[in-house]
């Protein structure tokens, strides 16, 4: 097992330096770039955009671009470090400015800039180092997708199970139909009707954001650490009050695919013989359904949640975006409306990290709860 | 029909006291999309206390349906109990409560599968699918249900039973797994054992093995033995009755010897015929010609008819019942309706009757 995952993290290293060469690729092939917010501006003249492409190494060649930002490169730039001699200049790009390879651990010797050293660059639209704004965002996804992830899984098992016990009778028609609808409705349509019926007509809920800005200081800052230790109550209600509208459209939209494969997954296991043996030695309908086999149900099922989990991180962007939730949704549709590649690039390698280490866990899960699953 | 004809179903029944199981005019029923299967259609049979009797038939003949209405597993709906009665020790099975009938299986009336590869949890050790069933149906808490457990595995011949205890069903080979599932039946001394089809799904070496461990808990215990096959070879080693099914019917029951050395029901003949054997080498294996009807369209009258080598015109008109011909013996065939005693003669004789 240990080994098996060993050599699975070895194996997540070229997956990542593909997926963010792909990435990388896929950025640079779309038109426009950092500078493009200049373009429309009069004021702005031709000078200071190359002057902005300079700072920011833009008029670089693109793999000294890349290299870079993964980190196996130093931030040495222009000619004058390259020198007269190119291809000297060009091996000095590599080591660091303690004289050892660039991509080793600053520690033993290599830079600090680049991906490898855990720097993502700056935001161009504000300056703020890449790793600063999404950990700032990624609290906030994680409370919002924690929350309707767990409901929606809670939901998703017994409605799964239900509609299985009762196959074809109406339980099952029910949530088969409550199902489809949710799976049917555009998250968007379903949020601002949400917001329409429930913060304006009736005006029980607020309409979006994560805290209430009269009352309570920015999520994140110490102000409101402080305050949540103060009044934890008052803090959470306001935050819970927050959620609800949110995690209902989450959940709404997303139960129907758990539900479906929960339903599929124990209608499954109902018909084994061992079922049948558990019935004929006695054993309680209930147990029979829960114990036996709904224990074999969730196997499937546990996979399959695995993967869902990325979504704590990476953030339901069209919810989190009608319901002005600073999450990680909303700062990657804002980069992407603002050209802020570093922030981005952040933002996508990190999901694509999180993608694979999901993928690991769901594996991992898999060998601890069924006994037939073993990694030589 | 005259009064000469018994009801075949008294054969059977020794007396009231000795009986354990006693099916009487049992009909399963499916209701599916096409319409109403009538998968056991007025089964009688009984077992004595102790007894072994062996149901047998091809597949699709109901012989499993019957096993699984006596244990009331069978689904309702799709399935109906349409019909007949099932008493066991005094109480009629169809009528107990939720209850009340799982209080009978597993402690009453065990039931050993056809596919022990699949009968057994992949999730849970075999420890705790013995004690499961041990908890359920015997006071003792779960040490002692443990005890119990290794005792039960090793009656059936598991060695290291300690270890297998917590071992999941894929460590464990068929015949072992097997063996599980009959220490799992006789873990609660049950009155009787259903086994169906107990080997089919074993390798020919294993087969043996198996049988006669079923045969030996069989005499050891005292339980009565009610056995599920369609190899008429393991009839022959495993029980003293046995019960012949076609097309959801009872078709000829009596003792072992009486009806594999002389069979009264023409499917019982052909079943007997189309077994390889020493005396028939070199000859032409004779086959029952056709297939099993089709269950929305029966035939009107005996149900073999199609099929039956021996059939005339009567046949298709009316259901034989089920014909007392001894103590014992019993067929459902015209050829032992008085009315046709001249055909019974040239049926007969093919089979060099000296009687």
């Amino acid at each position: 097992m240990i080994g098996f995952i060993i050599r699975r993290l070895i194996g997540i290293i070229p997956t990542l330096f593909f997926s963010s060469l792909l990435i990388y690729s896929i950025l640079l092939a779309a038109p426009g770039g950092p500078e493009v917010r200049f373009a429309q501006n009069p004021k702005v003249t031709t000078a200071q955009i190359a002057a902005f492409r300079a700072r920011w190494g833009l008029d670089q060649p693109i793999p000294i671009q890349y290299c870079r930002w993964i980190g196996v490169c130093n931030t040495m730039t222009g000619a004058k470090q390259l020198g007269d001699d190119p291809v000297g200049g060009l091996a000095k790009l590599f080591i660091s400015e303690q004289g050892l390879p660039n991509f080793l651990p600053s520690g033993l010797g290599g830079g600090d800039n680049g991906a490898l050293h855990g720097d993502f660059g700056y935001s161009s639209t504000n300056g703020q180092p890449v790793a600063s704004v999404i950990s700032g965002r990624i609290a906030a996804t994680a409370i919002l997708g924690g929350v309707a992830l767990v409901v929606w899984i809670l939901l998703a098992l017994v409605s799964g199970v239900v509609a299985a016990v009762n196959r074809y009778g109406k339980a099952d028609t029910i949530i088969t139909i409550f199902n489809y609808v949710g799976f049917s409705f555009p998250t968007f349509w379903l949020g601002l009707m949400l917001i329409l019926l429930f913060a304006g007509n009736l005006n029980w809920l607020p309409s979006g954001g994560m805290w209430d800005v009269r009352e309570v200081p920015i999520f994140g800052t110490d102000e409101y650490t402080q305050l949540l230790r103060e009044r934890p109550v008052f803090v959470l209600m306001d935050l819970a009050r927050h959620l609800v509208l949110p995690v209902v459209t989450l959940v709404f939209v997303n139960i129907a695919g758990d539900s479906r494969f929960v339903r599929a997954a124990m209608i499954d296991a109902l018909g084994q013989d061992y079922v049948r043996t558990a019935r004929a030695k006695g054993v309680a309908e209930r147990r029979v359904i829960v114990g036996h086999a709904l224990r074999n149900a969730l196997l499937p099922v546990v996979t399959n949640v695995a993967l869902e989990l990325p979504l704590l991180f990476t953030g339901a962007i069209v919810t989190e975006t009608i319901f002005s939730w600073p999450g990680m949704g909303r700062a990657y549709i804002e980069a992407v409306s603002e050209y802020d590649y570093t922030v981005l690039m952040g933002i996508l390698v990190i999901t694509a990290l999180i993608v694979v280490l999901a993928n690991l866990l769901a594996d991992i899960v898999y060998a601890i709860v069924d006994p037939r699953i073993s990694y030589g | 029909m005259t009064t000469d004809v018994q009801d075949g179903t008294q054969a059977l029944r020794a007396g009231v006291g000795d009986v354990l199981l006693d099916v009487r005019d049992l009909r399963t029923h499916f209701k599916v999309m096409d319409g109403l299967v009538k998968a056991v259609d007025g089964v009688s049979f009984s077992v004595r206390k102790g007894g072994r009797l062996a149901l047998v038939g091809e597949s699709g003949c109901g012989k499993s349906v019957t096993a699984l209405s006596i244990m009331r597993l069978i689904e309702t709906p799709p399935g109906i109990f349409a019909g007949g009665e099932i008493m066991f020790n005094g109480r009629d099975l169809l009528r107990l409560s939720d209850a009340e009938i799982r209080k009978v299986r597993g402690g009453q009336i065990a039931m050993i599968f056809q596919e022990p590869m699949t009968s057994l949890n992949p999730v849970l050790t075999v420890g705790a699918q013995l004690t499961e069933a041990i908890l359920l149906h015997q006071e003792t808490d779960k040490k002692g249900a443990r005890r119990i457990a290794q005792k039960a595995l090793e009656d059936v011949g598991v060695a290291d039973a300690r270890r297998r205890l917590d071992q999941y069903p894929h460590e464990l080979s068929g015949g072992m797994r097997q063996r599980v599932m009959i220490a799992m039946a006789l873990s609660c001394n049950p009155a009787l054992i259903i086994a169906d089809e107990p080997t089919t799904a074993l390798d020919v070496t294993i087969q043996r093995q198996i049988l006669e461990l079923i045969k030996d808990i069989q005499t050891r215990t005292g339980a009565a033995l009610l056995l599920i096959t369609h190899d008429l070879g393991v009839v022959a080693e495993t029980v003293d009755d046995v019960a012949v099914m076609y097309a959801g019917r009872v078709v000829e029951t009596g003792s072992v010897d009486e009806v594999l050395l002389r069979p009264r029901h023409p499917y019982t003949r052909g079943l007997l015929e189309s077994i390889p054997s020493q005396g028939k080498r070199g000859k032409r294996l004779s086959v029952i010609k056709g297939m099993v009807p089709n269950p929305f369209r029966m035939p009107p009258g005996c149900k073999f008819q199609p099929r039956c080598p021996y059939q005339w015109d009567d046949c298709g008109t009316g259901e034989p019942a089920l014909i007392s011909l001894d103590e014992s013996i019993s067929s459902r065939c015209f050829l032992h309706d008085p009315r046709f005693r001249d055909r019974l003669a040239a049926y007969d004789s093919p089979m060099g009757d000296p009687a």
